[in-house]
This record gives C-alpha cells, sequence and structure tokens, in this order.
C-alpha cells in the first residue's frame, strides 16, 4: 500500500505544532512559576502597616478592608499617655459631664473603655471587639493630647492581600510594606520631644516594656496595673 | 434553521452586551482609590470647627506687625527684656530681634534650649532639658547649675529678685534656686496636709512666672488651671476651669503657656484648640487675643486636620511693657505681633 503523502505531511506539521506549543507551554509555566514564587516569597516576607506619622485616620481603613469587620485597629502607647482625667480621645469635645456616659464618649462604637487609676489620673484601653479603626478617638487624641492613639494593622485578623485595598484608598500613602518579624510601626516616648516632632518606632515587645515601666513611674506612689 | 440560529445569536449578542454594561458601571462607580471617602455616616466625623470659632466681639487685639521670621525649624520658646529685646529660643540657639524683626544676634548651643527668662541685670537664664546655665549679655556663660536629674524635663524658668524658679515637667515640679545656684526648694509637690494637688502634666508644657503680688503663678495644665504658690511652697489660690467654650481652658492639658502684663492681666496659650485669651488677676475672662482662625492656617476648620503640625502648636506668648504681646507660632515659627484695639474697661 503506498503511503499518503499528505498522511505524512499532516503527522509531520503535527509534530512540529506539538513541538513549537510545547516549548510555548513549558516557557509560559516556567515564568508563571517564577512570578508565583516571588510574589509568595514577597507576601511571607512583608507585611501591610500603617505609618502613624503619616496616617489622618480618615477613615477609609473602617470602610475599605475586604473583610467586613476591619483588620485596622486603633492601638495605644500606654507611655506617651498622660492618663488624663479629660481625655480628648474618649470625650467628645463638648462632654455634658466628665463620666463615662455614652452620651458623652467620643467613640461611636464605646470602644475605648475608661478606668480609675488613682486620682486625676485614669487609663484608658481599646476593646477590639468593638473597634471599627474609624480613627475618630485618633483625631481627638492627636489634636488635643499626645498623639498617643493611632491606627495599625492587627496581623491576626489582616489577609496580607498582595494589593491592599484599603492602602489603594489611603489618602496619605500611610500604608507601606514593613518585614513581617517586625509587623508594627509603633510610636516612642521620647519626653523632650513629646511633642510629636521626632518620633522613632519599637518593636511591640518593646514598646510593652516601656510601657510598663513609664507605668510604673508615673504611679510610683503606691498603685500598679501591671 | 438559520432563523433559529439568528436569533439564538441575538441574544447571546444582547446578553454579552448587557454583560459589558454592568461591569462598566460597576467598574466606573467602584472607589479604589478612596476619594469618595469612607462613606461612614455623620457619628464617624470629628469636626470641632465651631469651637474654634469666635465671636467678633471679643477679639481684643489685632496684628499689628509684620510676622518676624525666626528662621528655626523648631522654636520653643520666647521672652522680652526690659529694653523690648525679643529673644527666641529653637533648635540649638537663641536668637535677638528687635520689634522690626531685624536679627540683633545668636547665641548657639551644643545642646537645644528649651526655655530662656533675661533678668533685670541684663543675665540670660536658660534652662536646657535638665540642668541651668547663666549668660551675660555679650554670650558668656557665667555659671552652669547641677543637673536635675535623667528624668527632669525643663519647660519654663522665671527670676525674681533673690530666687530662680525652674520648671520641671518631668518630674513635675517646681525647683527653686538661689541665685548661685543652690537649691532652696521644692513647690508643688503632691501634699494632702497642706491642700496641694500635685501637678498633672500630660505633656511637656509646663510654664510659670513670678507676678507683681509677689506670688509664683504655676499652670496645672491637667486641671485647667493657674495656681499661686508662696516661695516658700504655700498654695494660696488658684483660677481656671474646663470648657469648650472661649472661656474656658479646653482640651486634656491647657494652658500651655502664660505670660503677664504690666496691668497684672494674664496672658493664656492654648493647644488643640490653639487660642490666646486674656484673664484678669482673678482669673475672669476679659477677652481674646487671637482664635484659630487668626493663628492656624485655614482657620478653625483645620484644628481637626492633624498632623505632626497639631503637636507642634504649643505657642508660646511674651509680652513687653507697653502692653504689646507676641506669640511664638511653633507650627510656622515666627513671631506675631498683636496690640490691643479696644479700650481697656
Amino acid at each position: 500500500m503506498s503511503k499518503n503523502p499528505e498522511q505524512e505531511q499532516t503527522r509531520r506539521q503535527m509534530l512540529i505544532a506539538a513541538l513549537r506549543y510545547g516549548t510555548l507551554g513549558l516557557l509560559g509555566a516556567t515564568g508563571g512559576a517564577a512570578v508565583f514564587a516571588g510574589k509568595k516569597k514577597n507576601t511571607q516576607n512583608t507585611v501591610w502597616q500603617i505609618d502613624p506619622e503619616i496616617c489622618i485616620a480618615c477613615g477609609n481603613c473602617a470602610t475599605y478592608c475586604v473583610l467586613e469587620e476591619s483588620a485596622v485597629k486603633c492601638v495605644h502607647t500606654y507611655a506617651m499617655c498622660g492618663y488624663c482625667r479629660i481625655c480628648f480621645g474618649f470625650f467628645g469635645p463638648e462632654p455634658a459631664d466628665i463620666n463615662e456616659g455614652a452620651e458623652n464618649q467620643l467613640c461611636p462604637t464605646g470602644a475605648i473603655k475608661r478606668t480609675f487609676v488613682e486620682d486625676p489620673y485614669y487609663e484608658y484601653t481599646i476593646d477590639e471587639s468593638l473597634c471599627m479603626g474609624c480613627g475618630k478617638c485618633v483625631k481627638g487624641c492627636s489634636t488635643f493630647g499626645n498623639g498617643a492613639l493611632f491606627l495599625q494593622v492587627r496581623h491576626d485578623r489582616c489577609l496580607n492581600c498582595n494589593e491592599c485595598s484599603i492602602a489603594a484608598a489611603c489618602p496619605s500613602g500611610a500604608y507601606k510594606r514593613v518585614p513581617a518579624d517586625k509587623p508594627y510601626l509603633l510610636k516612642r516616648v521620647d519626653p523632650v520631644r513629646n511633642s510629636g516632632t521626632d518620633k522613632t518606632y519599637l518593636s511591640k515587645k518593646e514598646g510593652e516594656k516601656r510601657k510598663i515601666s513609664n507605668r510604673a513611674k508615673r504611679f510610683s506612689n503606691g498603685v500598679d496595673h501591671v | 434553521m438559520n432563523r433559529r440560529l439568528g436569533t439564538t445569536n441575538i441574544k447571546i449578542l444582547v446578553a454579552v452586551l448587557v454583560a459589558i454594561a454592568i461591569a462598566v458601571v460597576a467598574i466606573v462607580r467602584l472607589d479604589t482609590t478612596g476619594k469618595k471617602g469612607s462613606g461612614l455616616g455623620e457619628e464617624f466625623i470629628y469636626d470641632v470647627g465651631d469651637l474654634g470659632k469666635i465671636d467678633p466681639n471679643l477679639i481684643l487685639y489685632k496684628e499689628s506687625a509684620p510676622a518676624i521670621i525666626t528662621g528655626f525649624t523648631n522654636s520653643r520658646a520666647i521672652a522680652v527684656d526690659s529694653k523690648g529685646t525679643i529673644h527666641i529660643a529653637g533648635d540649638k540657639a537663641i536668637r535677638k530681634f528687635a520689634e522690626s524683626g531685624n536679627l540683633l544676634g545668636e547665641l548657639k548651643f551644643a545642646d537645644m534650649p528649651r526655655c530662656l527668662t533675661v533678668a533685670d541685670d541684663g543675665k540670660f537664664y536658660i534652662a536646657f532639658k535638665e540642668h541651668v546655665e547663666i549668660y551675660d549679655g555679650q554670650g558668656k556663660r557665667l555659671a552652669t547649675w547641677q543637673s536635675l536629674g535623667d528624668d527632669a524635663v525643663l519647660t519654663s524658668i522665671a527670676v525674681s529678685k533673690n530666687d530662680v524658679f525652674v520648671a520641671d515637667a518631668g518630674n513635675r515640679i517646681v525647683h527653686r534656686f538661689d541665685k548661685t545656684g543652690k537649691l532652696s526648694n521644692r513647690i508643688g509637690a503632691k501634699d494632702k496636709d497642706k491642700n496641694i494637688p500635685g501637678f498633672v502634666i500630660p505633656s511637656p508644657h509646663f510654664d510659670l512666672a513670678v507676678a507683681p503680688d509677689g506670688l509664683l503663678r504655676v499652670v496645672n495644665p491637667g486641671n485647667h488651671r493657674i495656681e499661686a504658690y508662696t516661695f516658700d511652697g504655700d498654695l494660696e489660690f488658684w483660677w481656671g476651669q474646663f470648657s469648650a467654650g472661649v472661656q474656658g481652658f479646653c482640651g486634656c492639658c491647657n494652658p500651655v503657656n502664660f505670660a503677664i502684663l504690666q496691668d497684672e492681666n494674664f496672658v493664656t496659650c492654648e493647644k488643640g484648640l490653639i487660642r490666646v485669651k486674656i484673664y484678669d488677676p482673678d482669673g475672669a475672662f476679659v477677652g481674646v487675643v487671637a482664635g484659630p482662625e487668626q493663628l492656624v492656617e485655614g482657620g478653625a476648620s483645620r484644628v481637626s486636620e492633624f498632623g505632626p503640625a497639631s503637636q507642634a502648636g504649643a505657642f508660646d506668648v511674651a509680652v513687653n511693657t507697653s502692653g504689646r504681646i507676641f506669640v511664638l507660632d511653633t507650627i510656622k515659627n515666627v513671631v506675631r505681633t498683636f496690640t490691643r484695639t479696644s479700650p481697656k474697661k
């Protein structure tokens, strides 16, 4: 039986096509794997965080997170706090009375708790289950106080999206990638320059140590809330 | 058959077009830039602009000269000597200006001067972070006093005939020295027996001055009042109260600085809601020198738009013998001059 020249040609073409497409597919797979590996490496080594020096507490953190409850919460550097009886991060601008009544509070969700320490000092703590990261208290504290309240991305909640939707919506450009082993940008106490013109950052652990030592110092006449 | 295929194709085409239209609308409406705002309700908005508005009838002063540009990056304190020369502490120097704004001289230091005063004999008493130095009028250092410890944050200094008083925000106390630098006593420590509550100093703004009546006036910013002490440390009386209104002191710790006019009225400075006001010797509100609309760029509405500027808004104030008020604007690092326009009652 004689061979069909069209079939031989078709098989040749098939082999060439297979070789061509196979090569392309291999190249594509290799490139895709390289990009994926690079992105995965980036995501694993860095996380999103808010620079409190740049943040303007616009409120976008509360609504632009892909999570229903934003991963951004207010945090408190106790060492910077004045423990004021009339805290403007806690009270509204014109409180009817200086007590913990809801009508006097600044936070719309009641996420800040006020606890008497000793006359005339009060401690203010954030209930993260209620905080939605709107930043209203941050504005009050920064306008009238020491700026001890500020917003941070909480990494027990954050999904670490490659493209953070809050970062895209941040009007001040306060979002940045930070090393995953130092995920927080905390304000530090510098009593000489506590006016806010010169702040650097400590790791969370170091910030906690400073908080404890300053509270002990401040209340050296007896009360210890450590 | 062809007709059925045609009908099906049209349906598919319409569906695709509708899907594209929906996608376009969704993309156009989608705000990924944040420019449309957070979408939060009114209860989430923080605006104290209305608090910053002051009845024009209460404003008794007007700015009467061009601002004096200090040239500092971080200006700290202002003092005026008996000749009317204006001294500004900032960065690592003290600069002297005439009222016209001409720079008359400069003293440079290795460290940042926190506050200063000029005594009647022309000597400069300059407080650094934890100690005081004395200079003569030519800039020669005459003395360096003992360090008050690592916790000390000296914020104000005042001189009387025989004593020097130094406000220490870090230790929340006023140190009284004699003219040789020997520590005589401390004023203002919490004492239940003497009914002294102690100073509440949430931020490093703690001012004092010796009043013409011979009593030391010291701000207690956390208690929103000015207290009067004898030089031996007895609390005589106080005035001032918290209020968001113009007649009181707002925020968590105000006033931050003050000065005493020749007629014994007080000129106070507040931070946060930046206001310079006048009170009489008994603490009754007299009027306003300038409010946020005069002092803050953008006026009262910018009070809530915080940033580093709001933390630098602890203005200082000094007066000269003719009643002119000099306000050190620590945001713009200039000195603003105010003269009374309305007659005194």
